[in-house]
């Protein structure tokens, strides 16, 4: 009786020192440097997921991951890094456990998209085949994923359209996500709404951009902005689409066709060797659309300041649930283009200034990296928060024994073939 | 180059696309339409044929044709790629679904699909593609946007300012000696709106050779600057430009008396109605404790520079020699002349660079120049009003005292540097002076030149007169000889005398009426 009541006390106490801390934060940050980012999930950006979950990560051999690294280390600095970052994140993370049986969410280390060509692109052909490998493989070796039929489990799949496995829209469509993957959560780059490569509860991540690359180019604050929109890449891909049109959907070579001579718009194709210092001097920064609506861009706007301008239709932002996009960034539609200028100077100037407020927040940059070593706050720190915020899980996913509902031998043909 | 994610096809695929419909197929195609009429394969081959030949997707071409009839689109004009007419996008998939029923029905050739119950159980609502370029008809931008934009561009700049600028922020007191001259409306005009953009007060003492005239002040009167003064001085500026030199620097030293008996706070800067500013440059100036060098760039006459001589002499070594054309535009690299301290790799200073000037092919300037810059201008050094106050005591000692270098026993003109009793201890700028942030333009129009007064006509211009006598010399320009005229132009003995040598009398009329007609080559 004594313990609850000195229980009770002692949780009172805290309680009234964290108002009281709360209060407080809330007037030292009258400053205006930055704001404070509050997405639909509430003021959960800089929450600390250590204690709130725990993932237990499966041993795999290392055929389905230290093999590729072995073989093209090329896989560590490209966009799609972060299921090797994600991997090496959760094996020395607090939130790891050795006992499976206390886990909440299960991890398999499978990289899919470390398969490069010669010139560094990952060819998405074999992934169903490993995917699916890895799942016999732990359905066979641990009891956890017959318990669920992975409905506890997550994957990092940072493919272009995430588990369709193809880099082709209209080819990931008509594959849809992996069907074995029906039931588990997935942490893709991907996110667009209405969209079959897109599925219900998951993690939408920005891609990984390497911080130090560009955490060395920053200049002083002090200097002005001067250029109202930058925007340095393809607008036209010749060697994809020789007809024109389907890049982007046209999204790309409209901007070029319009604002080609817009004195406003320093626009061109031309990379040059101060495109982030360029950026930091630049108010707005284009991010269109390509083959697929996600690109680094994105994140090096939001480090750099720059507002992100996004021209990508139904598209889902990164951890869209705990950063407030509509007010950090500008969305535009892509029929819109042609009038991009107008829309862009007729955002009033406080607008403007609270979106830059926004930009500044410390938090919000972090959020976009995958820091190496890792940092509170970070990427890897929202995943989890991510993963945290979907607990409990629903007791339906936890099958009666000898209950089946994935199908195996759904998927094309190709996919069935052992790896 | 950036690339957008996903844009790394290997084109080896995507090629085999251009060839119609028999390469979308892929080996994981398990849906194929099982009763294909014999028709329609005919039908698919002659697209096939058909779009190897012309080359472009003849089937999507076909459908276009077909849709453009039901989708009336708005007024944006449509393009494609490089060799299309206009195309419309192919509209929603859920209605696709109900045409695509309607059509295979109608004419399934004309469709490209092959797996239709997949495409119906996708939920795409943006489409997967061909779509338009919207282009609008009128691209220019509409200037109340643009201003919009400049409004917007100029707020959060100063939104940055007040953010991270710079904290110290010391009024400007900015010396400025002036005269009416025709170039002084260009000069004038552009410092004007420099101190008035300065993000601190500026104090503008602006002193004027020959007395306050209204002309000046018509132009000042434009200026936004926290306090204008507007002085006289009484000797009208000279013709010679060693004497302008002196008497502007008695005109400044004027200026700093002014400070020095109100007792102005602030930094003072000898801001040269020939000089371009940047805005660095005051806040740079801020650093200063008591004196002040910075780097000033020279415009005007740089290395580079060829003469009218040199250059023609090169077009004749073009023509007459063979090999020699990259003469006249051989890359001369640009050596900006630089004039400022100049420090060791401790940021110590050693020494100043001084400007000299390249020699001419005439002698003609260099008598005069360089008597004129063998020593640091004014503008290169930036004080701290402190320094030329009554009250000595305050100041550190290596600062001479005002009647010790101001106004020098032998008549010579003062020299902001005699200041200084120990040249180490300035206070070195902008980034120990490789930071060129003031740039001297060296161009005036001639002493004698005429301007109407505020460069405003009432009347149109009827007689232009040419300027005459002004102490400068002019250049003589020698007209170079043209190259010899091709045979068949002139007739008889006028060909050999060439062109521009007038012959009067000699021959007689005939040949003297065809030397008279000068050979215009």
């Amino acid at each position: 009786m004594t313990k609850d009541r000195r229980y009770g006390n002692f949780s009172l106490l805290t309680s009234f020192g964290l108002l009281l801390l709360f209060l407080c934060q809330q007037v030292s940050l009258a400053a205006v440097h930055h704001q404070r980012i509050s997405g639909s999930a509430g003021d959960v950006l800089e929450d600390n997921p250590v204690g709130r979950l725990k993932v237990f990560v499966y041993e795999l051999p290392s055929k389905y991951n230290k093999k590729w690294l072995e073989k093209d280390p090329r896989c560590l600095t490209h966009m799609f890094a972060a299921e090797e970052f994600v991997h090496d994140f959760l094996l020395a993370s607090p939130v790891r456990t050795m006992n499976p049986e206390e886990a909440d969410w299960f991890y398999t280390p499978v990289y899919t998209t470390c398969d490069l060509t010669p010139n560094g692109l990952p060819l998405p052909f074999k992934s169903p085949r490993m995917m699916r490998s890895a799942i016999s493989y732990i359905s066979t070796h641990w009891p956890f994923w017959n318990r669920t039929e992975g409905g506890d489990h997550f994957f990092v799949v940072p493919h272009d359209f995430g588990a369709c496995f193809h880099y082709q829209e209209e080819k990931a469509i008509e594959r849809g996500v992996l069907p074995l993957l029906k039931r588990s959560t997935l942490v893709q780059t991907f996110g667009q709404n209405h969209h079959v490569c897109l599925k219900e509860g998951s993690i939408v991540v920005p891609p990984y951009a390497p911080p130090e690359k560009m955490q060395s180019r920053f200049i002083p604050p002090s200097t002005p902005r001067s250029i109202f929109v930058y925007f340095r890449g393809l607008f036209y891909d010749v060697g994809n689409d020789p007809e024109g049109g389907y890049y982007a959907r046209g999204a790309r070579a409209a901007v070029w066709e319009n604002f080609k001579d817009n004195p406003l718009f320093d626009i061109s194709t031309q990379h040059p060797s101060t495109y982030y210092e360029d950026m930091q001097r630049a108010i707005f920064c284009l991010c269109p659309l390509g083959w697929a609506p996600w690109s680094p861009r994105l994140v090096e706007g939001v480090i750099f300041g720059c507002i992100p301008v996004i021209i990508a239709d139904d598209i889902v932002l990164p951890f869209a649930d705990a950063i407030p996009w509509e007010k950090i960034g500008v969305f535009v539609a892509e029929k819109d283009v042609p009038n991009l200028d107008k829309i862009l100077s007729l955002i009033s100037p406080e607008e403007v200034l609270e979106k830059q407020r926004l930009l500044a927040n410390p938090a919000m940059k972090q959020a976009m990296l995958f820091s190496q070593p890792t940092l509170p706050g970070d990427a890897f720190h929202q995943i989890l928060n991510g993963l945290a915020r979907k607990l409990p899980h629903d007791p339906q996913i936890y099958l009666k024994p000898g209950q089946t509902v994935l199908n195996w031998t759904e998927g094309p043909a190709g996919d069935l073939k052992p790896w | 180059m950036k690339k957008a994610a996903g844009s790394h096809r290997p084109t080896r695929m995507r090629s085999k696309n251009r060839s119609g419909f028999s390469s979308d197929q892929t080996s994981d195609t398990a849906f194929r339409s099982t009763s294909i009429s014999f028709f329609r394969i005919f039908i698919q081959c002659m697209f096939c044929i058909g779009t190897l030949i012309v080359g472009f997707r003849f089937t999507r071409e076909a459908h276009f044709l077909r849709a453009s009839f039901h989708h009336p689109e708005d007024s944006f004009s449509r393009r494609t790629g490089a060799r299309m007419g206009s195309l419309v996008s192919i509209g929603n998939r859920s209605d696709l679904d109900l045409r695509i029923q309607e059509e295979i029905a109608n004419d399934p050739e004309a469709f490209r699909l092959e797996n239709s119950e997949t495409i119906i159980r996708s939920r795409v609502r943006v489409d997967v593609g061909r779509h338009a370029i919207l282009i609008r008809p009128w691209p220019h931008p509409d200037p109340f946007e643009v201003i919009q934009a400049h409004h917007l561009i100029a707020r959060v700049q100063m939104e940055q300012w007040q953010l991270y600028g710079s904290k110290e922020s010391k009024p400007i007191i900015a010396i400025t000696t002036t005269f009416v001259r025709s170039f002084q409306a260009v000069h004038l005009t552009g410092l004007l709106h420099t101190l008035s953009l300065v993000p601190v007060h500026v104090t503008w003492i602006v002193m004027e050779a020959g007395g306050v005239t209204n002309e000046t002040a018509y132009f000042l009167s434009k200026a936004r600057v926290h306090r204008l003064l507007h002085l006289g001085f009484g000797d009208a500026m000279p013709a010679g430009l060693k004497e302008r030199g002196q008497l502007e620097a008695h005109m400044r030293v004027e200026g700093l008396r002014y400070v020095r008996e109100e007792k102005m706070e602030g930094i003072v800067v000898f801001a040269d109605e020939s000089n371009l500013h940047s805005l660095d440059f005051f806040t740079e100036a801020q650093k200063v404790d008591w004196v002040g060098a910075l780097s000033i760039g020279l415009l005007g006459f740089a290395g580079f520079e060829e003469t009218a001589q040199s250059r023609i002499a090169d077009v004749h070594q073009e023509e007459v020699g063979a090999g020699r054309r990259d003469n006249l535009f051989s890359r001369r690299t640009f050596e900006p002349q630089v004039q400022g301290p100049s420090c060791d790799s401790e940021g110590n200073l050693v020494g100043w660079h001084i400007f000299d000037p390249l020699p001419l092919e005439e002698e003609v300037y260099t008598g005069i120049m360089l008597a004129q810059n063998r020593r640091l201008e004014w503008p290169n050094f930036v004080l701290n009003a402190r320094a030329v106050w009554k009250t000595e005591g305050n100041q550190p000692e290596w600062i001479k005292s005002w009647d010790e270098w101001a106004t020098p026993k032998d008549g010579s003109a003062p020299d902001i540097k005699a200041i200084l009793r120990d040249d180490k201890q300035v206070k070195v700028l902008g980034d120990c002076g490789r930071k060129v942030l003031l740039w001297w333009l060296r161009a005036e129009a001639r002493a004698d030149s005429r301007h109407p007064a505020n460069w405003v006509l009432d009347e149109n211009l009827e007689i232009i007169v040419p300027a005459k006598s002004t102490p400068w010399p002019d250049r003589p320009v020698r007209v170079p000889p043209p190259p010899p005229p091709p045979a068949a132009a002139t007739v008889g003995t006028g060909s050999k005398r060439g062109a521009g040598s007038r012959v009067s009398g000699g021959k007689g009329r005939r040949s003297k009426r065809r030397q008279s007609r000068p050979n215009i080559s």
